[in-house]
Parts: structure tokens; C-alpha cells; sequence
């Protein structure tokens, strides 16, 4: 059995009023691609914050690589790619030059940084808009921009919210054809999305996410997913209720 | 704090000079500054009489040493307003494009990240003296002071180290812009800032307030102590151990 990629026990983090995320359990292993499905607010970018240290839990633990979030040191951070909603484009810089920059930061050594930012253009398809300056870009080239900053250095963890935002269809199979790619090699992916169809493309798992709770998961094989998962929030409206 | 910080500063560094924000403010501190004290100056020279009055003791004095105490009159306010818009930018915008979220979970530390760009800043602000310092010799050789010479140096001597202080007074609107997740917070400190000296100086207190020290040393060296212009070098490091603290226990909470 490989590296667990990442580990959430018991995660909890409620916000003023109630809302945020409550006692959730996660599991990402190499080389699998986990979906997470919910409807907006349900709590999955709350979710994705805290097991990438943008918020802080009430309770619970989160192991990346099977090092402790609260004690990762830079080779740990160093195996993680992430985009959460804005993607880290600079728009005074070119695409390259946005490359370059997430690829220093993400420890990549200075002499391989060209290496990897070419590969990441060839890989997004981002060679028309290499010396493009990123405020000129359009919305859906800017989000291809950001996930080329957020996968460059070959992370053996990704965590990505909604990347599909923006994307024109080429754009969505290009990811798709990369995360799959990745996972092949080993690569753990955690994703949220609310184009279940596109999900169960890719996800070898499906948690579904209902105010701030894990509430079970969807067969990505099975025949008619939407229903499915709307039968899943539905009972879990109804068990809520008084 | 020493996480990567070699590379957080290159980063920093590479995105400051390709912004135009810091490139407006370096025509603008370093021009602005030239074209009003040549303004002012040349119209003292033509003996205008409104402008004589405004200039106070400068009135009395002639060439070099006129020009160079118009430049600190003017730097005292309008280097430390570029400054501090800058400084505002440099941290605010993370918060301001949403791209501070792609800082977190990264090899480099955050604290690393934010010193940086409080290195970055203050290196640029040097920057700034050395242009700002050619642009009133060229100025004052244009006026017709002729070539610079030991006279000269100075006033040019301390209008440079002001330009240097101003820099360090910029770092408190660094840790507004933090706390405010934005440019305004940072921008509205600096105004505060510059607003609180004019009125600490004109009640006579303003030598015990860093904001006003350097600019009334550069003015009247005697009338300062080494110890009220060492309080720059306290409030600086004061305010840049609160913005790294404050970056390095960050929460996308609000």
C-alpha cells in the first residue's frame, strides 16, 4: 500500500453563527484522485484552508505526507500544489515570469526553475501566453495560468478548489487529462467541484459535503450520479430538521 | 523568520521593479520633489516676496544651502507620503488580488515573505535618496549654483539621510495593511502619520516623535539628539516584528 497523501481526523473549525466545518475525516491516498461535491457554502473551501494552514481547527489533525501539518517543514510544503479560489498570477508579470516566481517558492532549486516552467507551459498549453502579461489575460487563461503556478514542481499532493472556473472546454480537458496523468504517477489529488459529471470522469472517491459535514460518499461508476447525490443532501436536510 | 528568506527576497524584488506602482512613485518622489524645489527656488532667486515669507530662515541663506533646505522642507512630507503609498501597495495587494492564499503552504515562510518585502521596500527608498540627490544637483546647476562643491555637500549630505529615514517611518502602514487585508489601511497610516508630525512639530514636540526627528534634523541638526533620531530605528523594528508576527499567524478568516 502507498504513502497516505493526506489525513484529516476529526477536523472542526465553527465559525461565529455556526457555520464552518464539523468533526470531518479524509483520506487521500497516492496515486487516487478524491472529489469532493457539495452544494456553495456546504464547507469545502472552509475544508481545503484548513488542511493548508489558512485556517486554523478547533480540533482535529491533518498529516500531509504523514507529517503533521503544525510541524511541516519546507520538504514537506515542498510536495504540495495548491490553487483555492484566486489564483497566484501577479498581473504586472508574464506568464513565465509568474511561473519562475511560484517555482522559487515552492523550493524549486534556481537551476531547474527554467526546466520546470517550460515543461508547465508545454503542459497547460500556455506557449501563445508565455510573455503575456497576466493582467491582460482572460479569465480562463488566467485560471490555466494559476494552475500551471500551482503544479509546476510536480507536487505529490494537489489540492485544488473549483479548478474548473473559467476554463473553456479545451481548458477543462487539459486538466483533466493532467490530473489523471498524475495520479498515474503516484500523485494524491484532492478536488472539489460542482460539475459531478466532470467528477466522475476523474475521482476514484466522492465525498459529498453538507453544512460543513461529511455526509457519504457517491460510486464515480455509478449510472445517475446527480440524483444520487441530491437523494444524499436531501436526507441529510431532513435528519437536520427539528 | 531565516526560512528561504534569500528567496522570498529575490521574489519580492523581481515583482517590484516590474510594477508600475513603484515606478510612478519613483518619478514622482524623485521628479516631484526636483520640480518643486527648482520652482521654489527660482522664485526666491527673482526675489518674490510671498515665497521669501513662506521660506522662513531659508531666506536668509543663498545657492546650495537654499535649494538643498527647500529639498528637506519638501522631503519631509512628500517622500514619506510616496513611501508609505508604496509600502501600502507592496503588502496590500496580496490581500487586495486574493493571490495571499497562494503564499500559504509553501516551502517559504510567510514571515520570511513579509520581511522581504519590508527589505525590498527600504532598499528601493534608498534607491530613491541616491536619484532624488542627483536630480537637485542637476537641478542646482540648472538654477546656475555652478558645480557643487564643498558647500554644497552638506545639505546634499542630509537631504539623503532623510530620504533614507523615510523609508523605516513607511513600515507601520506595512502592519495596517495587514490587519486591514488592504491598500487603504496602509495609505490612510501614512497620511496619519505625516498629518501627527506637522502638528507634533508646530506644538514643539515634534524632535521626541520619529515621524518628525529626521526631517528636523535635516533641517537643524543641533535641535535633534541621537537619541530621539534612534527612535526611527526603535518604531521601525518595532512595527517590522509586528508585521511578520502578524504574517506569520495569518488566517483567510474575513
Amino acid at each position: 500500500m502507498g504513502e497516505c497523501r493526506l489525513s484529516v481526523r476529526g477536523l472542526c473549525r465553527v465559525f461565529p453563527g455556526g457555520a464552518g466545518l464539523h468533526e470531518t475525516d479524509l483520506d487521500v491516498d497516492e496515486g487516487e484522485v478524491h472529489a469532493l461535491v457539495g452544494l456553495n457554502g456546504a464547507g469545502k473551501t472552509t475544508l481545503m484552508r484548513l488542511l493548508l494552514g489558512m485556517l486554523r481547527p478547533d480540533s482535529g489533525t491533518v498529516r500531509i505526507c504523514g507529517h503533521d501539518l503544525c510541524t511541516a517543514d519546507p520538504t514537506i510544503w515542498a510536495r504540495v500544489g495548491h490553487l483555492v479560489e484566486h489564483p497566484l498570477a501577479y498581473p504586472e508579470l508574464d506568464c513565465r515570469a509568474n511561473m519562475t516566481v511560484a517555482a522559487r517558492l515552492q523550493g524549486v532549486p534556481t537551476a531547474q526553475v527554467a526546466a520546470v516552467v517550460d515543461a508547465a507551459i508545454e503542459e497547460l498549453d500556455l506557449a501563445a501566453y508565455e510573455h503575456v502579461r497576466a493582467a491582460v489575460l482572460s479569465s480562463g487563461n488566467r485560471q490555466r495560468l494559476g494552475l500551471a503556478t500551482a503544479l509546476a514542481h510536480d507536487p505529490d499532493l494537489i489540492v485544488l478548489d473549483e479548478p474548473t472556473n473559467a476554463l473553456d472546454p479545451r481548458g477543462v480537458i487539459v486538466l483533466r487529462e493532467l490530473l489523471l496523468a498524475r495520479s498515474r504517477h503516484g500523485t494524491g489529488v484532492l478536488v472539489s467541484s460542482h460539475h459531478l459529471d466532470e467528477v466522475a470522469r476523474i475521482a476514484d472517491r466522492i465525498t459529498v459535503i453538507n453544512h460543513g459535514r461529511a455526509i457519504g460518499s457517491l460510486d464515480p461508476a455509478g449510472t445517475d450520479i446527480e440524483r444520487a447525490f441530491f437523494a444524499m443532501v436531501h436526507a441529510a436536510d431532513e435528519a437536520c430538521r427539528p | 523568520m531565516n526560512r528561504l528568506i534569500g528567496t522570498a527576497i529575490a521574489v519580492e524584488a523581481r515583482k517590484l521593479v516590474a510594477s508600475r506602482v513603484a515606478r510612478y512613485a519613483t518619478v514622482l518622489v524623485v521628479g516631484g520633489i526636483a520640480v518643486m524645489t527648482a520652482s521654489i527656488a527660482a522664485a526666491a532667486d527673482a526675489g518674490n516676496e510671498q515665497i521669501l515669507a513662506q521660506l522662513g530662515d531659508l531666506a536668509d541663506e543663498d545657492g546650495w544651502s537654499r535649494l538643498a533646505g527647500i529639498a528637506i522642507q519638501i522631503t519631509s512630507a512628500a517622500g514619506l507620503l510616496g513611501f508609505g503609498v508604496v509600502m501600502a501597495f507592496v503588502v496590500g495587494r496580496e490581500f487586495a488580488d486574493g493571490t495571499i492564499s497562494g503564499l500559504f503552504a509553501l516551502p517559504v515562510a510567510r514571515a520570511a515573505i513579509a520581511a522581504a518585502k519590508l527589505i525590498v521596500v527600504l532598499v528601493w527608498t534608498a534607491g530613491v535618496a541616491v536619484c532624488l540627490v542627483i536630480a537637485i544637483v542637476a537641478t542646482g546647476v540648472i538654477l546656475g549654483n555652478g558645480v557643487p562643491g564643498t558647500d554644497a555637500t552638506d545639505g546634499l549630505a542630509r537631504l539623503f539621510v532623510l530620504t533614507v529615514l523615510s523609508g523605516p517611518l513607511a513600515v507601520p502602514s506595512a502592519w495596517a495593511a495587514t490587519l486591514g487585508r488592504g491598500l487603504l489601511p496602509g495609505i490612510t497610516v501614512t497620511i496619519g502619520i505625516i498629518a501627527s508630525a506637522q502638528i507634533l512639530v508646530v506644538v514643539g514636540a515634534g524632535a521626541w516623535y520619529p515621524a518628525a526627528a529626521p526631517a528636523l534634523w535635516a533641517i537643524d541638526p543641533p535641535s535633534v539628539s541621537a537619541a530621539q533620531l534612534g527612535q526611527v530605528l526603535v518604531v521601525t523594528t518595532a512595527f517590522g516584528i509586528a508585521t511578520t508576527r502578524s504574517w506569520a499567524r495569518l488566517q483567510l478568516d474575513r
